[in-house]
């Protein structure tokens, strides 16, 4: 039973918000039902193929190289202190998920055109680990710190561990699932960027042209190959988002 | 000369004075207690004398020499924090190993003193176990190993019972005590209890508010305080004493 007239609109105000977010998450699903046949050929288009296996690829690549780059970056925002450690922190970790990605596409344009990095799969990678990298470095560094803590980095200091110890023998070891979980979201982002990606590596099928730069170039001319590469993107986003979940659920 | 010195060690944070001129010097195999009150520095000046924290002023002097320019993993010294701080992912011969591994013993080497430490500390059967997986006693007896383990110049305990449960605490006080004396290894262990400080300690130092009020041994300590605080901290001892004759 309802207490009072404002709870009833609090209720009915989140119900439209839970309402809109599924129906916009699954609409796509409802869109492909209605003309599957012709999706389902889409699916098989070279040019999807294409596409999907330079997301994916990229992605790991972003994903690997972030972790590659967060631990240094994790053990430096961890464990040194020094003068603006915190504006350093918010340029690293919370600039990259609000910069406009179609001006750091112009940037690294303007940046690395003159090498003959433009328009090349290098340039995918480039574009996309700017806006994903982040999300490694962000869990990463807040796991460690609870590590630091904790109390334990000192007490294997105490033991005699040199920085090489302390990082792969307990800091890795405690941080495995959020880097896991870091790697997840770096990928799923890596995977889901359009604007960097068109304006400093375009779109080269099979070389640069990934799923969400197709889905943008098709969506008005070529509806089914749109909605075949967005539902391969959508599909595995959630699967990310459910492995990271499940792997985050795991920590203790 | 003694084995180990604090040489008028102070620490500020802001305004807040937490450690002021502390002076202390332990001899040889002795166990001194710090004893007093929570959020009288104590912890404070086990985290300068272990070097995880420097100080303001003052000297932190092992075997003759200022250990203040050597890093926390260069000073040879052997930490056991309030709880115990075992590595959760390890097992009880993996938290030993630490630190023989750091110091690249060999695999036999490394197995052989983990043996005998395991045998030492009464730990035979829980080489395999998780932390979680032991009592708080067992916990104390592999945190002792590991930190005994690297053969350390001095041994640091931080509130070694106040994790222990109660039904057990007399007896985990008794066998820290036996251990102690047995090894032979100078401690400097801070308590805020005053019966654990009594039970461990071949002399007490109290401290509060940063300073260190009086430093003598148990039985001195009892027949003649410095001051009212002194006597108010010991209290509980007095009264133990009374009921014991």
């Amino acid at each position: 039973m309802m207490r009072d007239g404002f709870e009833a609109i609090i209720n009915a105000l989140a119900c439209v918000f839970i309402a809109y977010m599924l129906i916009s998450l699954f609409y796509l699903y409802v869109a492909v039902g209605e003309s599957f046949g012709k999706v389902a050929m889409a699916l098989f288009d070279s040019r999807v193929l294409g596409a999907l296996t330079i997301s994916v690829l990229s992605a790991f690549i972003v994903g690997s190289l972030a972790v590659a780059v967060g631990i240094p970056a994790a053990y430096l925002l961890t464990f040194k202190e020094f003068r603006g450690k915190e504006a350093l922190q918010m340029l690293l970790v919370d600039m990259p998920q609000t910069f406009p990605p179609v001006t750091e596409g112009l940037v690294y344009l303007l940046m690395f055109g003159r090498f003959g990095l433009a328009y090349t799969f290098a340039a995918v990678i480039i574009a996309k680990f700017y806006v994903s990298a982040p999300f490694t470095v962000s869990f990463l560094t807040r796991r460690w710190r609870e590590v630091k803590n904790d109390g334990y980095p000192i007490i294997a200091r105490s033991l005699g561990a040199r920085t090489r110890h302390l990082v792969s023998w307990v800091m890795l070891p405690l941080s495995a699932r959020d880097l896991l979980a870091g790697f997840s979201l770096t990928w799923a982002r890596a995977m889901g960027e359009l604007a960097a990606t068109l304006v400093f590596a375009g779109a080269i099928p099979w070389r640069t042209e990934t799923i969400p730069t197709l889905v943008y170039l098709t969506s008005q001319g070529a509806p089914e190959i749109a909605m075949a590469a967005s539902v391969i993107a959508e599909t595995l986003s959630l699967i990310a988002l459910f492995s990271f979940r499940w792997i985050g659920g795991g920590r203790k | 000369m003694s084995d180990f010195q604090i040489d008028g060690v102070s620490k500020s944070y802001g305004s807040n004075k937490v450690l002021d001129n502390i002076s202390l010097s332990l001899e040889p195999q002795e166990t001194m207690v710090i004893m007093g009150p929570s959020g009288c520095g104590k912890t404070t000046l086990l985290l300068i004398t272990l070097g995880a924290l420097a100080p303001d002023q003052g000297e932190v002097i092992v075997g003759g020499k200022s250990v203040n320019n050597i890093p926390i993993e260069d000073r040879g010294i052997g930490y056991v924090p309030q709880d115990f701080g075992l590595f959760p992912h390890l097992t009880v011969y993996g938290n030993i190993a630490f630190g023989l591994r750091v110091r690249n013993m060999e695999d036999g080497e490394i197995r052989r003193a983990v043996g005998s430490l395991l045998e030492a500390f009464k730990l035979e059967g829980l080489a395999e176990r998780k932390p979680r997986e032991l009592s708080g006693g067992q916990k104390q007896r592999v945190a002792l190993a590991r930190a005994l383990g690297i053969s350390p110049s001095l041994l640091l305990l931080d509130e070694p019972l106040s994790n222990i449960d109660e039904a057990t605490k007399v007896e985990v006080r008794r066998n820290l005590k036996d251990t102690l004396t047995k090894l032979k290894v100078t401690t400097l262990c801070v308590v805020h209890d005053p019966e654990d400080a009594f039970m461990l300690g071949d002399r007490i130092a109290v401290m509060y508010y940063g300073r260190i009020i009086q430093c003598a041994v148990p039985d001195e300590l009892l027949r003649d305080p410095k001051d009212d605080v002194v006597r108010k901290l010991i209290a509980p001892v007095y009264v133990l004493k009374r009921t014991q004759t």
